[in-house]
């Protein structure tokens, strides 16, 4: 068994409780510091982005080169503003629904795994948790409109309203497509079923999870409000939407709300569909075997996934940009017709479609073709729902069904996977209890 | 209770950094007010009455085909990880038959969904007007 942060604590003599607080501040610090860097990153490769899709040069002076260093420079401007609230406004609400987007946007990354056990918290229900929270920041858009008393903002808000809550639908539909492939909500399992060559990646297991990644896209970029469908904060109609009245550092925080959904919306697409923490080519898993190594080489190895994957999902952060900066804004009814007669009989049609396959046609996937490499889903599946009962429970192989027994590899079946090389990882139980054998 | 610990304190430290940065908004920033200054802004007109007024009732269409459709779809994530026994999960289908009733069952619950999808479609919720 592995030592855990919280063991290490309390053999320290501290606390229980206290070192489970600890062990949830170590994630909580970490990605505050990758949700705020990361939209430092964003607005000024947005800027630079946007400069050079229009012949322009953006931002050169600040920091240097490339005027690296432009973003914090607006920041401590921000920081220098007055922060008004308007005579008209419900000063409360207006005051407090910054912090409601804010929040929202970043505590649904406590669900997110960056490797095997490098989660802030091993949910099974993370999916779910995830689009929960994720939706919770439509809130906050509402408030600010509705708290402003001004007509603008209150536009803004409610079309927001409108369309966040119209593109749920088909992103639910979207992602419960993984899900059932997977048979769990638990995104450390999905991740992880996706080991191996790129033809693994859930993406590429038949051809309707291909055609709903592209759906799942439409719709994420929708969920969080993006151009083609910012219509929220339509400048050229709305002057600013819902954070027309706000100014300072509190209106930087419906941005920085927004840079954070984006990275989390294309997280959950690399983690739902493009193979998580897994490159095209397992270097790691298989080519070197650190992966089951343990020890230092299984903390590299977790590491390079890490890097993986917010590599991935930075280039879907770029790909947004780049529809943003190519697209022309659609209208309301365009928008609402999109997600309304098309996204959803496109995502409920591949739903059924990818269901039909896995009912009947499931072992002529390409997904099936490296199996000779000791990677089997449903093995990897089975040592995931067996470890259920306790984050230290390992999986022997007398606890593996008959079936799917013969195809792991010892590491795989006698290794609780979770706890394997870092002390941070897996030290609280999976909270759900959706999977209890 | 101990699991609980790490969700609360995302949502405290989230509200605390940015509770954080705007008092150091609030410090550093000035703070020169006027009843100019606080009026609402309407592209430098007067503004002609409360913006609190009632909403187009599209809206609450909206809200009432999102509340249908959303609870149905969430009907979906029990089923998609349900198993029939321990051992198989709908990946891990050994049994022919069994594979096709679950399939059938879920056809069943969208075919349901579709028909007020249509209604809905018929009745000219979905057009914007």
């Amino acid at each position: 068994m592995q030592t855990t942060l919280v063991d290490l604590l309390t053999s320290a003599g501290l606390p229980d409780p206290l070192a489970h607080v600890i062990r949830a501040l170590v994630p909580c610090v970490l990605i505050i510091h990758l949700v705020a860097v990361g939209a430092l990153v964003f607005i000024w490769l947005e800027r630079k982005v946007s400069g050079r899709i229009q012949d322009r040069l953006g931002p050169t002076r600040v920091g240097g080169r490339f005027g690296w260093l432009q973003t914090l420079a607006d920041g401590i401007k921000l920081i220098a503003k007055e922060d008004i609230t308007p005579g008209e406004a419900d000063a409360m609400l207006f005051r407090i629904a910054p912090y409601v987007s804010f929040a929202a946007s970043f505590a649904a990354w406590l669900a997110m795994p960056f490797a095997v056990g490098w989660s802030g918290l091993d949910m099974n229900v993370a999916v779910f948790f995830v689009l929960a929270v994720l939706g919770l920041e439509v809130f906050g858009v509402i408030l600010a409109g509705y708290a402003s008393g001004s007509k603008w903002s209150l536009f803004g808000a409610m079309r927001e309203a409108a369309q966040v809550v119209s593109y749920e639908v088909p992103l639910g539909l979207c992602v419960v497509i993984p899900v059932f492939i997977c048979g769990t909500m638990n995104l450390t399992t999905i991740g992880e079923m996706q080991r191996g060559f790129a033809t693994n990646w859930l993406i590429f297991h038949d051809p309707f999870t291909f055609c709903v990644f592209w759906v799942y896209i439409t719709c994420g970029v929708a969920s969080v409000n993006r151009a083609p469908f910012d219509l929220a904060e339509a400048e050229s109609e709305l002057v600013a939407g819902f954070h027309t009245e706000y100014s300072g550092l509190r209106w930087s925080f419906f941005f920085m709300a927004e840079y954070g959904s984006m990275l989390l919306v294309s997280a959950l697409a690399v983690i739902l569909f493009l193979g998580a923490w897994h490159g095209p080519i397992p270097i790691f898993s298989i080519g070197l075997g650190w992966t089951d190594a343990g020890g230092i080489l299984g903390y590299l190895a977790s590491l390079a996934g890490c890097a993986n994957l917010i590599l991935k999902s930075s280039l879907g952060v770029i790909v947004m940009i780049w529809v943003r900066w190519t697209l022309p804004r659609l209208r309301i009814d365009q928008v609402m017709t999109t997600c309304l007669k098309y996204c959803v009989p496109l995502a409920s049609f591949c739903f059924l479609g990818a269901l039909a396959w896995q009912a009947w046609i499931p072992n002529v996937t390409p997904a099936s073709l490296p199996a000779p490499f000791g990677i089997d889903r449903a093995a990897i599946r089975e040592s995931w729902v067996t470890r259920a009962g306790g984050p230290h429970a390992t999986v022997s192989d007398a606890q593996l069904t008959p079936q799917t027994a013969s195809p792991v590899p010892t590491t795989l079946a006698t290794q609780s996977v979770p706890d394997r090389n870092i002390p941070v990882a897996g030290s609280t139980a999976p909270i759900g209890r959706e999977e209890t054998p | 209770m101990m699991q609980a610990i790490p969700i609360l304190l995302f949502f405290a430290c989230a509200f605390a950094t940015a509770v954080g940065m705007l008092v150091a908004g609030t410090l550093l920033g000035p703070k020169r007010s006027g009843a100019v200054k606080q009026m609402p802004y309407e592209s430098g007109m007067d503004p002609a009455h409360s913006a609190w007024r009632r909403f187009d009732v599209r809206f609450h269409l909206v809200a009432i085909t999102f509340l249908l459709f959303d609870v149905e779809v969430l009907f979906l994530y029990p089923w998609a990880v349900a198993r029939k026994d321990k051992e198989h999960g709908l990946l891990a289908v050994v049994d022919q038959a069994q594979s096709s009733l679950i399939f059938i069952e879920v056809m069943v619950f969208v075919a349901l969904l579709a028909v007020g999808f249509i209604y809905a479609w018929r009745k000219g919720v979905f057009h914007w007007r």
